[in-house]
């Protein structure tokens, strides 16, 4: 059976007939899965002689004794052997990861990793596969320099991504998924197995060529496609798991409890435990304490299960090659209420070669999921709901359908109580999406100029249902039944023609592309709320057309955008003498989303130099390949406020003796915005040394974000305005390592290590104050020139007042007479020394942003074991710990035991902690480095152990078999009380905790 | 090869093709309305811009009415445990930090801007009007300078020395005027009401067919006395109140509880009331104030499942005392809910034998049990528990809240006399007893200025901060001295917003 590439071969290749004397024949196989290997170039050294193998990996050449064959092919090393008299040659080929001639993905296109100036992280199917997720990105955590995954933990979710830092104010900071060509910003919908790589496009000089929708990072993934003149391969694939809450808050228990509100010295509080004394009775063991201890976070918690299955064919035949398969994934949610997730997915990707010189390609996934949201109010209720108080109280007989206890009853002011949250409501979001592309391409010159058109159409469809349950609390609770329907629809079309344009002559190798795109992206959005549905004990009516006509009284809502975008771009790559490089794009856009400046202009430039190709670099026996590399570029972020305040009028309803009138309010203040603009500078290096074992990237970049749009106050007219009035600033180090090396036939392993540091900071701001605040009054977060954006700020506490007479000793005590300080009091900094604690004593307290993250993994492999591990970690971040905070709105609910115990309770207890009694004053309350902690944290990340069972093994037609287990994030060290470090905003009131997930898997391959 | 020709000709001609019919949608902007898309032409529509006036107008934070009143001698702010720089407040220990002070400054300076947006809206009606159709478009432009007044006259009690907003531009203002005293925007207030009287309909707010209880001439008055009295010109207030005393049109409303209640919505009584409503509907959109920061934290209502309130608005022993001490009843048992603890307060305090209205449980069989926070709440902003719509269980839920009647008139007018001023019509001490008549107390035969004021104290306390602007007013700091407070002429006035004195050109203020 010839191949295609018997064809090439024979066209590069004279033939030329001499007297060969041997007759080699054999099998080519990958040397890690032993499947043949079609297609590879079997050349005999010095000659232009070659064949190429058929598709069983099968090869037959005549070769004069001495000779020596060359193997190779794409992606795998080069394999020479002399020939002496044999005449059986099997060959099996290593994989060649680390090579400099790979292949990366650029915008519109690839190019070779050696020739890259800009930097570009890929992460293949291999790694992404460890992670057990529903989302891709999740799988990246730690394991990218330069990118911060922040966990969802809610089932579903996505993560939080952050390319080289947080680099717009209030502007979505979505990084652009280039999904096979089409955009995305959220790639739920991919099942990671298909997934054969992600691209992180980290510089602007790599992601300007995506102009106004680069700025927050682009990430570029394909999905796996077939191979041609390749046999079907079956691979079945599942895994099981359960997923566990780690590190759970330790509450205060009942006896704690009782003991700070009778610290306290308050008497309503004391009241408040003698109330439930009589109600639940007193316990045996202090009869001081009454005989209920509820661990809320106990109650409300569950372990979830996790599952995932696939099953996908590849292959392909002479001219087709294809890849289709389907993929079911289920997780529940760890809150204990009707909290989870399906998605089920159907795939498939085609490409054909009509001719030699046009190729054709279908790609289709469609998603349905099933999403039912958890209510995140229930993890902070937890959290402050009295342990004296049980789940259920059988007295409480006015709650019903079920007689939930009600603090109420015990004198609180609220219900506290969080399983009617998790009871009574019931979220539902169902979401189907659809990416469907073609694409023609075709050789205008065969090798050298090739024309490619494609268009993708991605729809979702989101049908939203957040139901409320009827229920009485008793103490005059009672909440009516409520549906919200919401149908949100998003159909963006694009269509993009790139010419590429490639040529190797002399010492320059050149590639061309010019492109055009076409957006177009509408969305509608619909939504209705309805009021007091009848039947609602059943699912069946959980329609609006059951609900009060009534209640849809200014309750719908229906909104519809429709944006266009025209953008033109092109890409220069060019090399000479293989070691100077000078890479640029530029890229023209055109958006209907502004209407102030709707075109602009994104260029980028890169340059590298391959040092170690120059002569005096050659033979410098440390350096296997050294390369300096340098870019710059502009990129755009228009997923911002296009226009802000109001040329736009808004309905409003006015009451006249019980009637209702209509009226319109308008304000006359409002801007046109720009989009932001990211303008980043980037150096970087790349070396391997040590025999090629050890390799390093390393980059430094400046990134700016000018025009960020910020939420300006004009103090005259007092209105927020978004406007594109600062800049921001993100700069920092990247290191990647790599070292990997193979000991025996038998035992080879790596190790991985990546570090970043980045350097967030505002650096102008445009408006009278200087500063932009965020955040509640009682809980600030301002962002200030020179500072990391929404830095949290108060006063700094130096420590706590020990005795009387250090409280006498202070001025404070004088000037704040109302603040009566006492000892366990905290002490705070005067930073004006002026005498007084005000407002003018706030400092910037820290950061949510991390200045360091780091992570590393290892692998091994044994025979038919492989065991990797990886870990992560960042420093430098603070955490708000809102969930203590919020004794600001409510001073007599439970708190967590570290609070409890650490508290100060006598000279010399603590030096941090107020008393109990300090806790519940307002001068305590005010924000202060009290109530932000440390968000530091190290994570054994991923373990993985597997063990391969080749195929026929033990029967015949017995498939390869591989058994592995998986623990991702089994431990996270961190000091910060709350459930995990891993807060996106910073501010953790109600975060989902990210639980540890324990697997195992099952694949096999035919 | 040809096909191939043929196949590149044809994409570049798809291409073109496309970019011609690209570049039509690159114009407009779908599901947008703008201000220019209005129909100036249409005279119908003018009036939209002054139904959200009054829906501005209307739209007031919780805290706004609580931080203008909490510095009086009449109410307190409940306990501590939320908000205690509010309670601070109340003790007169500033803190210009504290957001409460910039959400007032805010609410009402953006709701003046808006206004002033109104205005202009209506302004482009009006090229387009006949003449016959000019006084209407006069007279909305002159209601909307009413409740902008209201407004500006809020600020300046607060502050002392602010800007004065009358553009939607008001940054020309600051840069031409700076702040101004607090005598030149009540001097201000009480030209802008002179110009708006003219073009005001002669009728009192609810005999209005259009919009039922919005301003008319006389609460124009009202503004301009009220702004004369903190000018302490007293014949200025003497001659706005008695314009509308001698309208004949106002009357008292006869059943003192029930004023502050749903029967006493729009009565012949009230001249300026912000109105809110849930249209007697179970379900469905509302218009409501946020009452629950004066409501008692914990009840037993009389109709189930009605909520309770957060008890941030408490009245004073002091107070309760002094309405004790004239055995006032209607008024006090007006004014304030009991609880079982506050009563065992004042009793500890030496009051016994209370009249029958002094329990827990108000006539309309609410019971209020005892809480945490606070000892009384206030009873002018109650709306008994059997008032509220079906199926609506918010404190106070669509209760209407007034903000100037026809009783503070009187008494304005009653001590602009007692000051020196000379009235038309009715006498000072006539006007008391008008008052008191109604609150079943005896009639007076004379009046002095401190005699005023008692009835002042006892007729409109917990009312919009009434009292204690009076008090600085007449510079009786010994009066707002009470349980335990210390009061002097610094504290007369907050401190500039911090978020404020960052951003404009307020100048120094000493830390406080």
């Amino acid at each position: 059976m010839k191949t295609r590439f018997t064809l090439l071969l024979l066209f590069l290749f004279s033939v030329h007939a001499f007297a060969q004397d041997i007759l080699v024949s054999g099998t080519v196989v990958g040397a890690e899965d032993d499947i043949p290997i079609p297609g590879v170039n079997v050349i005999v050294k010095g000659t232009t002689r070659g064949v190429s193998t058929d598709f069983d990996g099968n090869y037959s050449i005549n070769v004069n004794k001495g000779e020596i064959l060359e193997f190779s092919s794409l992606g795998f090393k080069t394999v020479e052997i002399q020939i002496q008299n044999q005449t059986i040659v099997n060959v099996s080929l290593e994989p060649d990861i680390a090579t400099l001639d790979e292949v990366v993905v650029v915008g519109y296109g690839t190019q070779k990793k050696r020739d890259l100036t800009g930097s570009i992280a890929t992460i293949d199917a291999q790694e992404i596969e460890k992670t057990p997720t529903a989302n891709v990105m999740q799988s990246l955590q730690g394991k990218v320099s330069g990118v911060q995954i922040v966990a969802a933990g809610a089932p579903g979710n996505s993560p939080t991504v952050r390319i080289r830092g947080l680099g717009t104010f209030g502007g979505a900071t979505n990084v652009l998924f280039v999904v096979d060509g089409a955009f995305y910003d959220d790639i739920d919908f991919l099942n990671t197995k298909d997934i054969k790589s992600v691209n992180v496009l980290k510089d602007a000089s790599s992601s300007a060529i995506y102009g106004v929708r680069a700025a927050n990072g682009v990430v570029i993934i394909e999905t796996k496609k077939g191979r041609k003149n390749a046999k079907p391969q079956i691979e079945f694939d599942s895994y099981t798991g359960v997923q566990r809450a780690q590190n759970v808050v330790k509450m205060a228990n009942a006896e704690q409890f009782v003991t700070m509100a009778q610290e306290s010295g308050s008497a309503p509080d004391a009241q408040f435990v003698e109330n439930a004394m009589q109600r639940y009775g007193r316990s045996r063991i202090n009869p001081n304490v009454p005989n209920v201890n509820t661990d809320w976070y106990e109650e409300i918690m569950r372990d979830g299960i996790i599952q995932n299955h696939s099953i996908s064919a590849t292959g392909g035949g002479e001219n087709v090659a294809y890849s289709v398969g389907t993929n079911y994934f289920s997780q529940e949610g760890i809150l204990d209420m009707k909290n989870e997730y399906e998605r089920f997915n159907i795939r498939g990707k085609v490409e054909a070669d009509l001719t030699d010189r046009i190729k054709v390609g279908v790609n289709s996934i469609f998603s349905n999921a099933t999403k039912y949201e958890p209510d995140n109010a229930a993890w902070f209720r937890a959290y402050f709901a009295v342990p004296i108080m049980p789940v259920i109280d059988e007295l409480n007989t006015e709650a019903s359908p079920t007689r939930f206890a009600n603090a109420q009853n015990l004198g609180y002011r609220g219900t506290q109580n969080p399983f009617p949250n998790l009871a009574y409501n019931n979220n539902l979001v169902k979401s189907r999406k659809i990416l469907s592309n073609i694409f023609v391409e075709l050789d205008l010159i065969k090798d050298k100029l090739k024309f490619k058109t494609s268009y993708s159409h991605n729809f979702s469809a989101f049908e939203e249902r957040y139901v409320n349950l009827p229920y009485t609390l008793g103490n005059n609770v009672e909440i009516m039944s409520s549906i919200r329907r919401e149908n949100n629809t998003f159909s963006n079309q694009y269509w993009d023609n790139t010419l590429t344009f490639k040529d190797t002559f002399d010492d320059h190798d050149i590639t061309l592309m010019a492109g055009h795109s076409f957006r177009d992206e509408a969305s509608n959005e619909f939504r209705a709320t309805g009021q007091d549905i009848t039947g609602i004990q059943l699912e069946t009516s959980w329609f609006l057309d059951f609900a009060d006509p009534e209640s849809f009284n200014n309750n719908v809502r229906e909104r519809g955008r429709r944006f266009y975008g025209l953008s033109f771009f092109g890409r220069l790559a060019y090399s000479f003498k293989n070691r100077y490089l000078l890479y640029g794009t530029v890229r023209y856009e055109k958006s209907t989303r502004f209407t102030k400046d709707p075109s602009g202009v994104f260029p980028s430039i890169g340059v590298g130099w391959v040092v170690s190709d120059e002569d005096f670099f050659k033979d410098n026996g440390i350096f296997d390949f050294f390369k300096l590399r340098a870019g710059w570029g502009q990129l755009g972020n228009d997923k911002v406020t296009a226009s802000s305040g109001a040329n736009t009028i808004d309905l409003v309803t006015a009451a006249f003796g019980d009637q209702q009138f209509s009226g319109i309010t308008s304000t006359s203040v409002f801007t046109d915005n720009v989009w932001e603009l990211v303008e980043e500078m980037n150096f970087g290096l790349n070396l391997t040394t040590l025999n090629r074992r050890l390799s390093m990237d390393a980059d430094y970049f400046i990134r700016d974000t000018k025009n960020a749009i910020f939420p300006i106050n004009i103090p005259v007219v007092n209105v927020t305005l978004n406007q594109n009035a600062g800049t921001i600033q993100n700069k920092g180090l990247e290191l990647n390592l790599t070292w990997s090396d193979k000991i025996s036939e038998d035992f080879s392993y790596s190790i991985g290590a990546n570090f970043t540091s980045i350097k967030n900071k505002a650096t102008h701001i445009d408006n009278e104050q200087g500063y932009i605040d965020s955040g509640s009054a009682e809980f600030r977060q301002r962002t200030i020139i020179g500072e990391p954006l929404l830095a949290f700020y108060g006063l700094e506490r130096i420590g706590v007042y020990q005795n009387p007479d250090q409280v006498a000793a202070d001025p404070f005590a004088a000037n704040h007479p109302v603040a009566n300080l006492q000892p366990g009091d905290l002490i705070y900094k005067d930073q004006n020394g002026d005498g007084f604690i005000n407002a003018d004593d706030r400092v910037v307290l820290g950061s949510f942003l991390p200045t360091f993250t780091y992570g590393g993994n290892i692998g091994m492999s044994y025979k038919n074991f492989d065991f990797s591990l990886s870990f992560s970690g960042q420093g430098g971040n603070s955490i708000l710990n809102r969930k203590r905070g919020e004794v600001i709105f409510t001073n007599d609910t439970n708190m967590d035991a570290d609070l409890a115990v650490n508290r100060w309770h006598g000279e010399g207890t603590s030096n941090s902690y107020p008393s109990s009694a300090g806790l519940r004053k307002g001068w305590n309350q005010q924000l202060s480095d009290f109530w932000i902690e440390d968000g530091d944290f190290f994570r054994i990340q991923n373990i993985q152990l597997a063990y391969t069972i080749p195929s026929e093994s033990f029967v015949k037609n017995m498939p390869e078999t591989r058994i592995y287990f998986t623990a991702e994030r089994p431990l996270t060290l961190f000091n910060y009380n709350g459930f995990s470090p891993e807060v996106s905003n910073g501010v953790d009131r109600q975060t989902y905790p990210v639980p540890a997930v324990y697997t195992l898997g099952i694949n096999f391959k035919i | 090869m040809k096909n191939i020709k043929v196949l590149f000709v044809l994409s570049a001609m798809a291409i073109s093709l496309l970019l011609a019919s690209c570049t039509q949608q690159f114009d407009t902007q779908q599901g947008q309305l703008n201000t220019d898309d209005l129909d100036y032409t249409n005279s119908d529509g003018m009036i939209a811009p002054l139904l959200g006036a009054y829906n501005v107008f209307a739209t007031r934070g919780w805290e706004e009415p609580l931080l203008l009143s909490v510095r009086g001698d009449d109410v307190n702010a409940g306990g501590l445990g939320d908000q205690q720089p509010f309670a601070n407040t109340d003790l007169y220990a500033y803190d210009k930090g504290y957001w409460m002070y910039n959400a007032l400054w805010n609410g009402h300076y953006s709701d003046m801007i808006d206004l002033n947006t109104a205005i202009v809206q209506i302004n482009r009606y009006k090229e387009f009007l006949p003449e016959s159709e000019l006084p209407r478009a006069n007279q909305y432009i002159a209601e909307i300078k009413v409740l902008r007044a209201w407004l500006q006259f809020n600020v300046a009690r607060v502050w002392e020395n602010v800007f004065i907003y009358e553009t939607n531009t008001p940054n020309d203002e600051i840069e031409a005027n700076g702040v101004s005293s607090k005598a030149e925007i009540m001097q201000r207030i009480s030209d802008l009401m002179d110009e708006a009287i003219p073009d005001l309909p002669a009728v009192r707010p609810n005999e209005r067919q259009d919009l039922p209880g919005a301003v008319t001439r006389y609460t124009a008055y009202a503004i301009k006395a009220l702004a004369n009295l903190e000018l302490q010109n007293y014949q200025g207030v003497a001659d706005a109140t008695g314009a509308i005393i001698n309208s004949g049109k106002f009357m008292l409303y006869s059943d003192f509880y029930q004023l502050f209640k749903k029967p006493g919505e729009l009565s012949d009584e009230n001249l300026l009331e912000m109105q809110y409503s849930d249209f007697n509907s179970e379900t469905g959109d509302t218009f409501y104030h946020l009452y629950a920061p004066y409501g008692p934290q914990n009840w037993t209502p009389s109709r189930e499942n009605a909520s309770s309130g957060w008890g941030f608005y408490e009245p004073s022993k002091k107070f309760i005392k002094f309405m004790l001490d004239r055995n006032e009843t209607v008024r006090l048992e007006t004014s304030v809910l009991f609880t079982d603890r506050g009563i065992a307060e004042l009793e500890a305090d030496g009051y016994t034998g209370f009249p029958n209205f002094v329990k827990n449980t108000t006539r309309d069989g609410d019971r209020i049990n005892d809480y945490a926070r606070a000892m009384f709440a206030s009873g002018k902003h109650y709306l008994p528990s059997t008032q509220l719509t079906d199926g609506r269980n918010n404190y106070g839920a669509g209760k209407n809240h007034i903000v100037i009647r026809y009783a503070e008139i009187l008494l304005m007018y009653a001590e602009a006399l007692t000051q020196g001023a000379s009235g038309s019509g009715l006498s000072a001490v006539q006007a008391v007893n008008l008052l008191r008549q109604r609150a079943n107390m005896p009639a007076l035969s004379s009046v002095t200025l401190d005699g005023v004021m008692d009835e002042k104290f006892a007729e409109l306390a917990l009312e919009w901060g009434i009292r204690y602007y009076d008090m600085i007013r007449l510079d009786k700091y010994g009066e707002l001295s009470y349980d335990g407070r210390t009061f002097t002429a610094a504290n007369e006035y907050l401190p500039y917003p911090q978020a404020q004195v960052d951003a404009l050109p307020l100048g120094e203020e000493s830390t406080n």
